[in-house]
């Protein structure tokens, strides 16, 4: 039996779906139950739906085998995993962003608001940009608005709320999708059914892709 | 009652380990709690974490409560190549851990070969780290790799040290889609970037898996890795515990400390490697002496995990007196049921949570049951 770790809302739905597509379904999650494990008595796997952020600490300390998660997520918590597969959905870019009429002063340090401070703190220092991070867990767009911060770092899919709150992108940091992640000691005992979940997702995705050319 | 039942399972683990590590002929390792600060600060990278907990003593030099054991073991360790020094040590570490920051204090068992260490003596020592393994869990694995594998390949694509440490993080992630994208960036070609991803992705037997791994290799030092390899595994062999045994090219360790032969330990149900070994000759040379090093530390904290099921506590007779005894009287009567062998507790208060063969009580002379 593998425990397989799902982000809750729109992106575990859609990795549910991938999961139900190479045959690993279970009735129990489309029953609209709102139990946070959920199991059928003969199925191969067993879903835990958990906080997106959470995901990986799951996979990380055992509790999951599997799990699937934002490379954001993966990069701010530093977790000790195997990354064996990018799904390539959930697609957006971690990115800086200021008000539009922004000027920097590079006299001194920058006042960053972000969710994700590791991420920041690891690209200014790749920069040589001296910072002050300010970690907000949400509506990070305020930020700036308010003087809080001068930019923010934050993920950006589409760049609406960006525009509706006049920011701009400055700078992209690097791009985001959806991982497929491994415990690494499940990775030892339980490596067949693990390996061939990779590949069937593997090709799964490759058919999508080849679908949309 | 058996002399050891009151021994709890990381304990009665210890000792056997010590009676395991002493049937090899490794010598215990006596250590101080503390060394000089500046031994970690000459090799903060050997370390897992930069913290480290210091304090000045009454000269005024600065001191740390040991991070690390092998540093230790390294630095007192006599100079030459002449024989092999076995060692091992059961001792406290201070780190803190990665997620809260806060010191913790972990306890470790380790065994450091020092000196010539040779084809035998390397077998040797993969050896007692299957039989610590086999000690502490019914199913275990042993993953090995070797340094020179994937370094020497490195070497072949003359890749700088940034991005060296960038692929070495890749790799021990089995990221192997990011790890194509890096070498891209780096110009590294096509088939040299197959390589290193077949090397990361390989399954199979450990027979099916070195030769692939031969195939794969490219250039002198990875070539050489791979030999190295196989002569280790054909050793192993003779043990009958071959099946344990995986290969891993992804184990991550610093190559500035290690070099050949590196391996990790599982057991079913520990989320984590719970041991952690390797050929660090390039430490040795850092510090001076012109020896190999092998060994392995055993993280005891790490089998938390597998001694969760809580043991009865237990003792064979709870003596209850009042605090209005004579405490000497009291005394007499405790010494009396020791000396009998018999395990006592003596309250004048509320029982404590634990079993208690038989109920006993203070009639102001002597011990007697109640029902």
């Amino acid at each position: 039996m593998l425990n397989v770790a799902l982000p809750k809302g729109r992106l575990g739905d859609k990795v549910y779906n991938l999961f139900k597509q190479i045959g690993y379904d279970c009735r129990a999650m489309e029953d609209g139950d709102r139990k946070l494990v959920l199991r059928d008595p003969d199925g191969e796997v067993s879903y835990l739906l958990v906080k997106p952020s959470d995901v990986a600490i799951y996979v990380e300390h055992g509790a999951a085998d599997i799990g699937v998660v934002g490379k954001d997520v993966l990069l701010e918590g530093g977790n000790d995993v195997y990354e064996l597969l990018d799904l390539g959905f959930g697609k957006c870019r971690m990115a800086e962003a200021a008000p539009v009429d922004f000027k920097e002063n590079k006299q001194r340090p920058l006042r960053v608001a972000t969710k994700y401070p590791r991420i920041a703190k690891k690209y200014y220092a790749s920069i040589c940009r001296e910072i002050e991070v300010i970690k907000l867990n949400g509506s990070i767009e305020l930020a700036p608005i308010l003087g809080l911060s001068d930019v923010i770092v934050d993920i950006v899919e589409t760049g609406t709320t960006l525009k509706q709150n006049g920011l701009d992108v400055r700078r992209e940091i690097l791009p985001i999708s959806a991982r497929f992640i491994a415990n690494k000691a499940s990775m030892k005992f339980k490596e067949a059914q693990i390996r061939d979940i990779q590949q069937k997702l593997a090709a799964a995705i490759m058919e999508k892709a080849g679908e949309k050319k | 009652m058996s002399t050891m039942s009151f021994l709890s399972g990381q304990e009665r683990l210890v000792l056997e380990l010590r009676e395991l590590y002493q049937g090899h002929g490794c010598m215990r390792f006596p250590m101080r709690r503390f060394e000089e600060y500046a031994l970690y600060l000459e090799n903060k990278s050997f370390l897992t974490s930069e913290q480290v907990l210091s304090f000045t003593d009454g000269n005024g030099k600065l001191m740390a409560l040991k991070p690390d054991v092998t540093l230790s073991i390294v630095k007192h360790a006599r100079r030459g190549r002449e024989g092999v020094e076995k060692l091992y040590y059961i001792e406290s570490v201070y780190r803190a851990s990665p997620t809260d920051h806060e010191f913790k204090e972990i306890e470790q068992i380790g065994v450091e070969y020092l000196g010539n260490v040779d084809r035998y003596a390397t077998s040797e020592v993969v050896w007692l780290a299957l039989e610590s393994l086999r000690c502490c869990h019914r199913e275990y694995v042993l993953d090995i790799s070797h340094m020179g594998l994937t370094a020497g390949l490195m070497n072949e694509c003359a890749l700088d040290d940034e991005t060296r440490r960038a692929a070495f993080g890749l790799i021990s992630q089995k990221n192997v889609h990011e790890l194509r994208t890096l070498l891209a960036q780096k110009g590294v070609s096509q088939e040299m970037t197959e390589r290193f991803a077949g090397l990361i992705t390989l399954t199979g037997t450990v027979e099916e898996m070195l030769a692939k791994a031969a195939e794969l290799a490219a250039g002198e030092e990875a070539l050489r890795a791979v030999a190295e390899l196989k002569q280790l595994y054909s050793d192993l062999k003779a043990l009958d515990m071959s099946n344990r045994i995986r290969l891993d090219f992804s184990i991550d360790s610093d190559l500035d400390y290690y070099n050949g032969i590196v391996f990790r330990g599982y057991l079913e149900g520990a989320p984590r490697a719970v041991l952690s070994g390797g050929r660090y000759d390039h430490l040795m040379t850092k510090m001076g002496k012109d020896a190999d090093g092998f060994g392995f530390a055993l993280y005891l904290d790490e089998l938390n995990s597998l001694f969760m099921l809580p043991r009865r506590e237990e003792i064979d007779i709870l003596a209850c007196y009042s605090p209005e005894d004579d405490a000497a009287k009291v005394l007499a009567a405790v010494k009396s049921l020791r000396d009998c062998g018999l395990r006592v507790l003596a309250t004048s208060g509320e029982a404590p949570d634990l079993f208690a063969y038989r109920h006993y009580r203070f009639n102001g002379e002597r011990f007697v049951e109640v029902e």
